[in-house]
């Protein structure tokens, strides 16, 4: 097999070689802190990234020219996806195992001193203000995939039926959703400290943990519940119509129309919102930090007073690294808080995969 | 034919985006020397000193100062202003910086944030200014804080209201003097116009740094004579601990000034009902130190009376405030140290001192300068410093992130939620359990 030109073959693996060391040089020359200037006469330009690409290029053109018939395709597929693969390892795949490997130190934002190992992961369960914060995510996302999916679907009903200004009902149950959840959860503080306490003559909800709680619910089912509504239309919607007509000739009230009918046949869109409130009320961040900041006492928990009453887990990763400059330490929380998150995306994935054969 | 020029095309696309990709990181490495920009204006680029400002109420005031020495010296300085409320802003900044490479030369730091930066900082010990004062910052690399401000805190007073209720401010050394003037107050509040004697904020979301912060360092230092060590804050250092019987008098300080408070404001009022309460004279006294100045003036409501600042004095004979530098400025070692030594030297000199006085509205840190500026509490501050009568501010040397702990118990407090043996129980309680973190 003579397919290739000597040229061509001489030319792929100098341009392969090259453009190698190219990477290695400059790769060394970054860890090392150090620059490479060429004088330009009128002051030193650093060429370390310029040397990279060239690497980079060369080492794209020497593949490209590598010579191989029977692996051609696949290298030129590998090629074009390329670009959106060097995006995924730079922005996500990289920092995650970054992330990882900090929380194995004492990392502060700033250097690395010392690796302490599992000290991290250790201390965040000897935190009782932590396991709160665990506790009370969970309790949250318990009623908030009760509630807001509960509620989204009789909005659903309700805007399924033959009710006028159905638009407008659709489009102001919707709108809390456009409106970014720190100016919501502002708001929302603003109604709850000065509005209704004025109306009411009562003390602020923010004001103690549990009625915090609470108020922060509320907020999250207000703004998710539109959002959930759509996607129970779309379900409720994509219903046959001549099987209702059929299920109501037999006979069928309209509780049982509901019931029997509607409900197993949106069964597959009952998941996916039961799923989409679920990881998306564990990572519950802006309008917990504009409603409350986590503050909030509890006054005996695991023998301690704790000051994070209204604190949730996303929160309280955010206010470790920001606010106590324990960057490792929340690190370590990010890495617990990956994992739960991964499990519920896992069972999710296995779930609504199983529905859609049984449909 | 067709499919071979727009896959030409295409692969084109994609190089020509890699390269134009690359080409900006590249520019970005080189141009760390060099970044003088769009801020400052001035032939000898590629020396400019970068100034890490973490204020942006003075990012106008500090250019004008970096301009007026640039056409001196001909050194040029660049400021970047990067923060709103919280100093946190500055920190992280710095920490990308670092990160990137890129450190200003001179940045902003506070007192627990030094720590963070040991072995990296520049000695600035010898310098000519250090002469000039006593706010310096020193820790184990030599004096590496240069002070550009002062703030002080103690119970700010409406002087206008207590001159027409008879109440001597003099007399407000203790907390009988303090109770006497409180129910003196109290019981004229119609004719005066208040609706609370005291304007006090412990929500601990709104508020926080307030009582967290401010008032807990009361607690610390309230009395100390100016840079003397604390006990009570070696005390804290050592993990978390608390004296029962000075914290015991100091809540039943706070315990006073929230019978004499709106009950309101003090559980769930922000600082900017706060500010609206005093600003409207309906309070004679209020929790808050001299940084209030500036948002006193720049309330509608404020009719010009004039204030003052009394002692916190939970005790007998507490006649301090707390006060001093409550941020600095650092070098960076491993910057352009000999330009950013020159350039702070300058700072503590006569004109520029003048300029942080009179246009950014700081009482100055040294004795090179006698102007005040002209916010409310200046003339207090400045008496107290003169007189050595500003307590030092360990407040801000405890361990990160306290103050959000402990000012939930304040909150609690305020809501009745505790009383004073209550209080004084769980402050310490969980002061334990955070240095044991």
């Amino acid at each position: 097999m003579t397919a290739f030109s000597a040229k061509r073959k001489i030319s792929s693996f100098a341009m392969l070689a090259v453009g190698i060391v190219c990477i290695i040089f400059s790769l060394a020359l970054d860890c090392m802190g150090l620059k490479f200037f060429i004088d330009l006469g009128n002051g030193n330009l650093d060429i370390r990234g310029g040397i990279l690409i060239v690497g980079i290029l060369l080492t794209i053109a020497g593949i490209y020219l590598f010579p191989t018939l029977k692996y051609h395709r696949a290298i030129v597929y590998g090629l074009f996806l390329f670009p959106l693969l060097a995006t995924f390892l730079v922005t996500v795949i990289i920092p995650l195992f970054f992330g990882i490997g900090y929380s194995f130190t004492d990392w502060d934002g700033i250097r690395v001193r010392n690796v302490v190992g599992f000290e991290n992961y250790l201390r965040m369960f000897r935190q009782p203000g932590f396991i709160w914060s665990i506790l009370v995510t969970f309790l949250f996302v318990f009623f908030n995939v009760i509630l807001v999916n509960l509620i989204g679907f009789l909005l659903a009903l309700l805007c399924t039926t033959k009710i006028k200004a159905l638009g407008f009902f659709r489009a102001s149950y919707f709108l809390p959703n456009l409106i970014g959840g720190i100016v919501l959860g502002y708001i929302w503080k603003f109604i709850f400290s000065s509005v209704l306490t004025n109306l009411l003559a009562t003390k602020s909800m923010l004001s103690e943990t549990p009625t915090a709680l609470a108020a922060i619910v509320i907020v999250y089912i207000w703004q998710y519940g539109g959002y959930i509504m759509l996607i129970y239309i779309t379900g409720l919607t994509g219903v046959q119509a001549d099987t209702l007509e059929a299920a109501s000739i037999d006979g069928a009230s309209p509780c049982q129309l509901l019931t029997k009918i509607k409900i197993p046949m949106i069964a597959p869109t009952i998941t996916i919102c039961t799923f989409l409130t679920l990881t998306s009320a564990f990572k519950q961040f802006d309008v917990n930090l504009a409603m409350t900041n986590g503050a909030g006492s509890v006054s005996d928990f695991m023998g301690s007073y704790i000051t994070n009453g209204t604190e949730m887990l996303a929160l309280n990763i955010y206010s470790t690294a920001i606010s106590q400059n324990q960057y490792a330490l929340s690190q370590a929380k990010a890495v617990l808080f990956f994992i739960i998150l991964a499990v519920v995306s896992i069972i999710q994935v296995r779930t609504s995969n199983k529905k859609e054969v049984t449909l | 034919m067709k499919k071979k020029i727009l896959s030409v095309l295409l692969a084109g696309a994609m190089v020509s985006s890699l390269v134009a990709c690359g080409v900006s990181t590249g520019e970005e490495t080189t141009g760390t020397g060099d970044a003088s920009g769009a801020t400052t204006e001035t032939a000898a680029s590629g020396d400019a000193i970068v100034l890490l400002n973490g204020k942006p109420e003075i990012d106008e005031q500090l250019q004008a100062l970096a301009a007026a020495y640039t056409a001196e010296s001909g050194q040029a300085v660049e400021i970047q202003t990067v923060g709103g409320s919280n100093s946190a802003t500055a920190s992280d900044t710095l920490k990308k910086d670092y990160q990137a490479g890129t450190m200003p030369d001179i940045f902003v730091a506070e007192a627990n944030q030094f720590a963070n930066w040991e072995g990296m900082l520049a000695d600035m010990s010898g310098e000519a200014w250090t002469e000039n004062t006593e706010l310096e910052y020193v820790n184990e690399d030599g004096t590496v804080g240069f002070p550009y401000m002062v703030e002080a805190w103690g119970i700010g007073y409406n002087a206008d209201v207590l001159e027409a209720a008879g109440v001597d401010p003099s007399t407000l050394t203790s907390p009988a003097g303090y109770k006497a003037a409180f129910e003196t107050l109290e019981s004229k509040k119609d004719e005066l116009g208040l609706t609370a004697v005291v304007d006090y904020g412990a929500n601990a979301t709104e508020l926080g740094w307030s009582t967290g912060t401010h008032m807990f360092g009361q607690y610390l230092d309230a009395g100390l004579s100016a840079g003397a060590d604390s006990e009570w804050f070696d005390l804290l250092q050592d993990g978390g601990k608390i004296d029962a019987d000075r914290m015991t008098q100091f809540a039943e300080f706070i315990d006073l000034i929230q019978q004499h408070c709106d009950e309101t404001i003090a559980t769930t009022g922000n600082y900017d009902q706060e500010t609206a309460l005093f600003a409207q004279g309906k309070a004679a006294f209020i929790t808050q130190g001299s940084w209030f100045g500036a948002n006193l003036t720049g309330s509608d409501d404020y009719s010009g009376f004039k204030c003052g600042i009394a002692p916190f004095a939970f005790a007998d004979g507490i006649d301090t405030i707390c006060g001093g530098a409550t941020s600095y400025w650092a070098v960076y070692a491993d910057g352009n140290v000999d330009a950013a030594k020159a350039f702070l030297q300058w700072c503590s000199e006569e004109t520029a001192q003048k300029a942080f006085v009179n246009e950014c509205g700081f009482v100055s840190p040294f004795n090179t300068v006698s102007d005040i500026p002209s916010d409310p509490f200046a003339e207090a501050v400045n008496t107290y410093k003169s007189n050595g009568k500003l307590s030092p501010m360990h407040t801000f040397e405890k361990k990160d992130g306290l103050q959000n702990d402990t000012s939930v118990v304040f909150e609690d407090f305020a809501k009745g939620n505790l009383d004073v043996a209550g209080f004084v129980d769980t402050i310490s309680k969980v002061c334990e359990a955070y240095y044991a973190q």
